[in-house]
């Protein structure tokens, strides 16, 4: 290939370089002074080495496991799971189907079911919290709290709400007067269940963070609204509200990318189901791969690929529109 | 970069290459079906050893059954001090428990003994790691008259026996005594088909004045093991070629008249409020029977204990339903099997496994496993062992499932469908009949579209392995 010549015509040059002074440099090696900063080759080593260690992380955890998901993708398995025939982008164009495109829609409207919701009603709690409570201290660690709960035990817990026969949701419903809900068994239903429990599950990140925000809000802002006689919903409005852009801007980022990644509630609630109305793009990866005794780590590596790009896509979209709204004091 | 890039592509390719060449040469000389009663060690291999043979047990135990397993184990190591010594290890469910195994392969690291579902089967046949279990009854002319016909009929294939039967159950229907008796229902005659359900489940339906359902007649999970169940019952094949057996099964069969039949049935009986919708978690559909809001359900004998414990009324078992009235009435069996891994492993290991297999299969291993667990006495002698027979005269629903088997003619059709992604199958069928209840489509339609879903897979499963 052509580049190849420029490249060791500059290394030959940087030699030559080295080359051409040779002495001062070893001397200051052997006795280096505060002084002088040390020779260029020797700067570069010794970027080279702190750089070392995290360059071996990345490689060993995030280049190779990428590369490698490249060229499992391009591959079918055989029954052990290993890698055995190549298909070419064969795993990419069978995502061209109306299954693969359930998927899509199932993901996104999860990933909008919890990030919407979820930031909407972070922000209602701090506000609600920010205006003189009572046992403010008291309500913030209680609305702080689902964020100790692990996925697993949150989920169980919902499980136990949602059941169809003996659920507490239902028993309320009933002792209401109400009809019964079919949470987690129509295809209707499932979704909104699941992001529910989502939503809850994230409450108490959403709050943390933002009651950080408001508490490095500058107490003068609000006085001076104060005594220009601005009402206590303006205030959360023109100013809570914008002040926080950067703590809600991260929020939504973060919550995104956790949406959709979101497994456990999906695995414990539904599996998926009912007739994959709750099969995320990460539960369609884990059914590939893993769930019940397949090993198609091909499409399953097709489709990680694949999430992989609509999460780089969902922060550049939201680095790039939202963060230029957002006011950095 | 470039130079160096090519050269590693083609390294890697080499490496590749060689990995390849390494597999097939495996898969040719793999112990698939080939070991004979000759290659098998003998007992006398464990004779005079420096130490105890290390033998690791990876099996799906955990919480009740474990303990019990674990009590099998030291009673097993103390008998066999200086010559066997078995570790058993919990692996997670039988879906990860095989995903483990397949990642052993891989790294050519497998346990000695492997506990591995019914639907893992085909797969474990193929994937030729095992020494196929007829090879050790050969050798020590072991005699397989005392195991369950319906569990031999299960795992033997091409006339050999592939494993072992361990941990085994059979699907139930459970009943409400004392919501039978208020609705005034014999709960010693539960209903035997479908239609019989249906008319149960109309005296059993319980609605208040404001026309909210209190107790439905019937709720149980939309669970594909049933299905299974259903077609063993109705003596129809769930896949084709004999069920897989005479020659390797290219097209599953779920979407028979009989099933058809069954979807249509339970969909009705939830739209006229008879049965509580209950979607495909075992979990929802077992509280739903022990809270009293089902009156009848179906489930594993295996659940019997818990059902026992969690209930407060009385609870009865019957046979698993027939689809309809002149059916004839087979039963097939889930759980799992025992296999014995050869492929890189010395003989020593391999003669200890075989041992301790033996010694779960005693009429007394059998009696305490099946009191403890509630799982089939595996050796039927077990029924009549101390713990069996105690538990038997307690809780006389145990005798039921006995009696389920005992009762039904083993045929193809009931030795259950051989299919490299049976798995899949499993999960097909269900998301089928689930559909069918969920959507607008019919339950033909719904199960049609599911038997042509896993069709890919089959066929990929059936070119991979030639």
């Amino acid at each position: 290939m052509l580049p190849a010549v420029p490249t060791s015509t500059t290394e030959a040059v940087t030699g030559a370089d080295a080359a051409a002074d040779p002495a001062p440099p070893a001397r200051r090696r052997r006795t280096p002074s505060a002084d002088r900063a040390p020779g260029p080759r020797r700067e570069t080593l010794l970027a080279w080495g702190f750089l070392a260690p995290s360059i071996v992380v990345f490689t060993l955890f995030l280049l190779y496991p990428l590369g490698r998901t490249v060229y499992l993708s391009m591959h079918g398995n055989d029954i052990i799971g290993r890698p055995s025939r190549f298909v070419g982008l064969s795993h990419f164009q069978e995502m061209f189907s109306a299954d693969f495109g359930k998927v899509l829609v199932v993901t996104a409207l999860f990933t909008l079911g919890v990030v919407v919701p979820g930031a909407i009603g972070a922000l209602a709690v701090v506000l609600l919290l920010e205006s003189q409570v009572r046992a403010q201290r008291f309500f913030r660690s209680a609305f702080a709290l689902p964020f100790a709960f692990s996925v697993a035990s949150a989920s169980v817990i919902f499980a136990v709400f949602y059941n169809p026969a003996s659920g507490v949701l239902n028993g309320l419903l009933y002792q209401l007067g109400l009809g019964q809900v079919a949470w987690l068994t129509s295809t209707d239903m499932a979704l909104i269940s699941i992001c529910l429990t989502t939503v809850w599950m994230n409450l108490g990140y959403g709050v943390l963070i933002l009651a950080a925000g408001v508490g490095s809000i500058p107490r003068e802002v609000n006085e001076a609204a104060l005594l220009d006689g601005a009402s206590g919903v303006r205030r959360a409005w023109y100013i809570t509200v914008p002040l926080l852009g950067p703590q809600l801007f991260f929020l939504i980022v973060i919550s995104t990318i956790n949406a959709l990644q979101g497994f456990g509630q999906i695995h414990i609630l539904t599996q998926g189901g009912p007739v994959g109305s709750t099969t995320t793009l990460v539960y369609s990866i884990y059914q590939l791969a893993f769930a019940h005794g397949t090993s198609d780590f091909g499409r399953a590596s097709a489709q990680a690929l694949v999430l992989l790009l609509m999460v780089l896509i969902c922060t550049a979209v939201q680095f790039g529109v939202i963060e230029r709204k957002v006011h950095y004091s | 970069m470039t130079l160096r890039s090519r050269t590693a592509a083609v390294a890697a390719g080499a490496s590749i290459a060689l990995l390849l060449s390494a597999c097939s040469t495996d898969d040719n000389g793999g112990g698939g079906g080939g070991a004979s009663a000759s290659d098998v060690p003998g007992a006398e291999v464990l004779d005079d050893l420096d130490q105890a043979v290390e033998v690791e047990f990876w099996h799906s135990m955990d919480s009740t059954n474990g303990q019990v397993l674990n009590g099998l184990i030291d009673e097993f190591n103390a008998a066999n001090e200086g010559r066997v010594r078995v570790t058993g290890t919990f692996q997670g469910d039988y879906d990860t428990t095989l995903a483990q195994h397949r990642a052993a392969i891989q790294q050519g690291d497998t346990a000695n003994l492997i506990m591995v579902y019914d639907l893992g089967t085909q797969f474990m046949i193929d994937s030729g790691q095992t020494v196929p279990a007829q090879a050790f009854v050969d050798k020590d002319e072991y005699d397989t008259g005392a195991l369950e016909d319906a569990l031999l009929n299960y795992f033997t294939v091409d006339g050999d026996l592939r494993s072992f039967p361990f941990n085994n159950s059979t699907p139930l229907m459970y009943i409400n005594r004392d919501a039978f008796e208020e609705a005034g229902l014999d709960p010693d005659n539960p209903p035997k088909d479908l239609a019989e359900i249906r008319e149960f489940a109309e005296a059993l339906t319980i609605t208040s004045d404001d026309g909210q359902v209190e107790q439905y007649g019937f709720g149980a999970a939309v669970y594909g093991w049933f299905v299974e169940q259903f077609m063993a019952r109705a003596a129809v094949p769930y896949c084709d070629n004999g069920n897989g057996r005479e020659g390797r099964a290219a097209e599953a069969l779920f979407n028979d008249p009989k099933i058809v039949e069954v979807v249509e049935w339970w969909q009705s009986m939830i739209d006229d409020g008879l049965a509580v919708q209950i979607g495909r978690s075992t979990d929802d559909a077992q509280a739903a029977f022990t809270s009293g809001r089902a009156a009848m359900t179906l489930e594993s004998t295996g659940s019997l204990g818990g059902f026992l414990e969690q209930s407060e009324f009385e609870v009865g078992a019957g046979y698993f339903p027939l689809v309809s009235s002149d059916d004839p009435g087979g039963s097939i069996i889930g759980g799992a099997s025992l296999w014995i891994n050869g492929e890189g492993h010395s003989q020593e290991e391999v003669r200890g496994s075989w041992e301790f297999v033996q010694h779960l299969l005693t009429a007394e291993s059998q009696s305490v496993w099946h009191a403890g667990t509630g799982y089939l006495a595996v050796n039927t002698e077990g029924y009549d062992g101390p713990e069996a027979q105690e538990r038997a005269t307690e809780f006389p629903q145990f005798a039921v499932a006995a009696a389920q088997l005992a009762d039904s003619e083993t045929s193809v059709n009931t030795a259950g469908c051989m299919m490299g992604v049976m798995s899949d199958a499993r999960v097909a069928a269900e998301e089928g009949w689930e559909a069918a209840l969920t959507t607008n489509d019919s339950a033909e339609a719904a199960l049609t579209r599911a038997k042509e879903s896993l069709q890919r897979k089959i066929d990929e499963y059936n070119d991979s392995v030639g």
